[in-house]
């Protein structure tokens, strides 16, 4: 069926609407005054020559970095167990436990930040490092759990049989046939859970500490006193990064994830 | 493994149950507060907008984006946002609303306005930042939707005579309103928990209930009230939620039976 052309004014609008503070920001990086403005009066590499030059957003660069790819590893990990778990539960244990999974989508991220924050202070754990990581896994748990499970639901599980009545053991069965098979699967929750915890903002604020901070919540101070471009510099530099992972995240699993994920978790 | 997770819900669950214990004095002064009673009614009113908005923009896209042969290419340019920072898409705003950002300055060019319209700290503000950052969740919500509808029932009802609009209105609408509906949840839940974009677009004086919890925490150290206050906030979210949610289980539940 054609679309109307009002759809197609409206579609053509948001999707110059959508990247266009993007483009803003990587314009003002470029911008040689120290007033953020756009268009920029001319061009230097001034501010990224700060940000580079900077230890501290070096340091919580190489934070943000650290905490996601642990938390990646580590929620895929547990999203793997869990969905491996419950596929053979019965449906209401199964059906209970995946609510209780993806139930910190069901929550408004600022209800979630003072209720960790209070979790973490009598584990004694505020202000570490630990404890951000520990709530990062918490909120990168249904984005893991759901294109694993997706995946697992797309798999011949007799492949895995077939396997062991080969004699494979148990172990080898899930390492050699079924982890290759997930693979898919696997990938996205790796780089969604990356993503998510690289990126993560309202919850991390009630968390850090006056010793360490995770790249937003600094980008997040800083901007909250100033405006100067070094924000400009710095976010030109995430969104280069991101776009490299957006081109991955296509190469290896296709955008199609997206959507896929969508209905599965209101099927 | 699952143990873990369970375990970590749990705690959420219990801390939410527990915050509820501290007696009900806490609540009723908080209720009492004009202050904070306008900041609920703020929050309530921009989430409700900006989810509205979300929703009317939002689904003419999805519609583009189910219809058309390049939608990947597109669906780059939808989600492309939604992988950059919060923080990096609102300071973007920034840079574009202030009064000497790219809005006033073309204003000011066309000779639409005089001096500079205060756009930034403004509820306006907090609305367009706020839409822009959630209109990819809405866009995919309602997409994948329309790509499960059966295409040919569009074309039977062209067939037997429906214009574009009544196809639109008696098929197409109808077919896509769980996805729409899950969309809308989805928006309000983020709408409501948001700080970073209210904080930055929004200034002091038009506060949100998060922001609220999060200067009460940093500001006044006051952890009692700021945990009623984000337990107040969760029993909003989930009270402007629970209708939609509802609404949408009883339609898949009709569009499955038929």
């Amino acid at each position: 069926m054609k679309t109307s052309p009002t759809v197609r004014i409206v579609a053509a609008a948001l999707l110059i609407f959508l990247p266009a503070p993007l483009l803003i920001v990587i314009g003002a990086s470029f911008s040689p005054g120290s007033i953020l403005s756009f268009p920029p009066p001319g061009l230097s590499l001034r501010w990224y020559r700060t940000v580079l030059g900077e230890d501290d957003w070096i340091i919580a660069f190489a934070t943000s970095a650290g905490i996601g790819v642990v938390a990646a590893v580590v929620t895929t990990l547990i999203a793997l167990g869990a969905a491996l778990a419950l596929e053979r539960a019965p449906p209401r244990i199964r059906s209970s436990a995946e609510l209780l999974i993806l139930a910190p989508l069901l929550f408004p991220h600022a209800a979630l930040g003072i209720a960790f924050l209070s979790c973490l202070v009598t584990l004694r754990l505020n202000g570490s490092m630990l404890g951000v990581f520990i709530s990062h896994l918490v909120l990168c748990a249904p984005f893991a759990y759901r294109p694993i499970a997706l995946s697992l639901n797309q798999i011949d599980r007799s492949i895995s049989e077939a396997a062991m009545i080969l004699g494979a053991s148990s172990r080898q069965a899930v390492t050699s046939v079924l982890i290759p098979m997930l693979r898919p699967g696997l990938s996205a929750a790796l780089m969604f859970s990356f993503i998510i915890s690289f990126d993560e903002v309202t919850v991390t604020m009630f968390l850090v500490g006056p010793e360490f901070t995770t790249l937003p919540v600094k980008i997040y101070s800083h901007l909250a006193d100033s405006a100067d471009p070094v924000v400009a510099a710095i976010s030109t530099i995430l969104i280069v990064m991101t776009s490299g992972i957006i081109l991955i995240l296509d190469r290896v699993v296709g955008l199609g994830i997206f959507v896929d994920i969508e209905e599965d978790a209101r099927g | 493994m699952g143990v873990l997770l369970v375990v970590f819900a749990a705690g959420i669950a219990g801390l939410v149950y527990s915050s509820f214990e501290r007696g009900a004095s806490l609540y009723l002064d908080l209720l009492r507060d004009a202050g904070i009673r306008a900041v609920l009614i703020r929050t309530i009113v921009i989430s409700a907008v900006t989810t509205l908005i979300c929703a009317v923009l939002g689904y003419p896209l999805a519609l583009f984006l189910a219809r058309s042969r390049n939608r990947n290419l597109w669906l780059v340019l939808v989600i492309s946002p939604w992988l950059v920072s919060i923080v990096v898409r609102t300071f973007g705003w920034m840079v574009l609303l202030g009064s000497r950002g790219v809005v006033n300055a073309t204003l000011q060019a066309i000779g639409a306005v005089g001096p500079p319209l205060r756009i930034l700290f403004t509820p306006t503000a907090v609305v367009l930042g706020l839409v822009h950052i959630f209109l990819p969740f809405m866009v995919i919500a309602i997409l994948s939707s329309l790509l499960q509808m059966d295409k040919r029932l569009e074309e039977a009802s062209q067939i037997l005579g429906g214009s574009r609009w009544q196809t639109f209105r008696c098929v197409t609408l109808p077919l896509s309103v769980p996805g729409l509906m899950g969309g809308c949840s989805l928006v309000l839940l983020m709408a409501t928990g948001s700080i970073v974009t209210p904080l930055l677009l929004g200034g002091l004086r038009d506060r949100m209930l998060g922001t609220q919890i999060y200067s009460e925490i940093f500001q006044v150290f006051n952890f009692q009230r700021a945990s009623a206050m984000a337990v107040i906030l969760l029993f909003v979210a989930l009270l402007m939620v629970a209708p939609l949610r509802f609404a949408e289980g009883r339609i898949r539940k009709r569009l499955g039976a038929t």
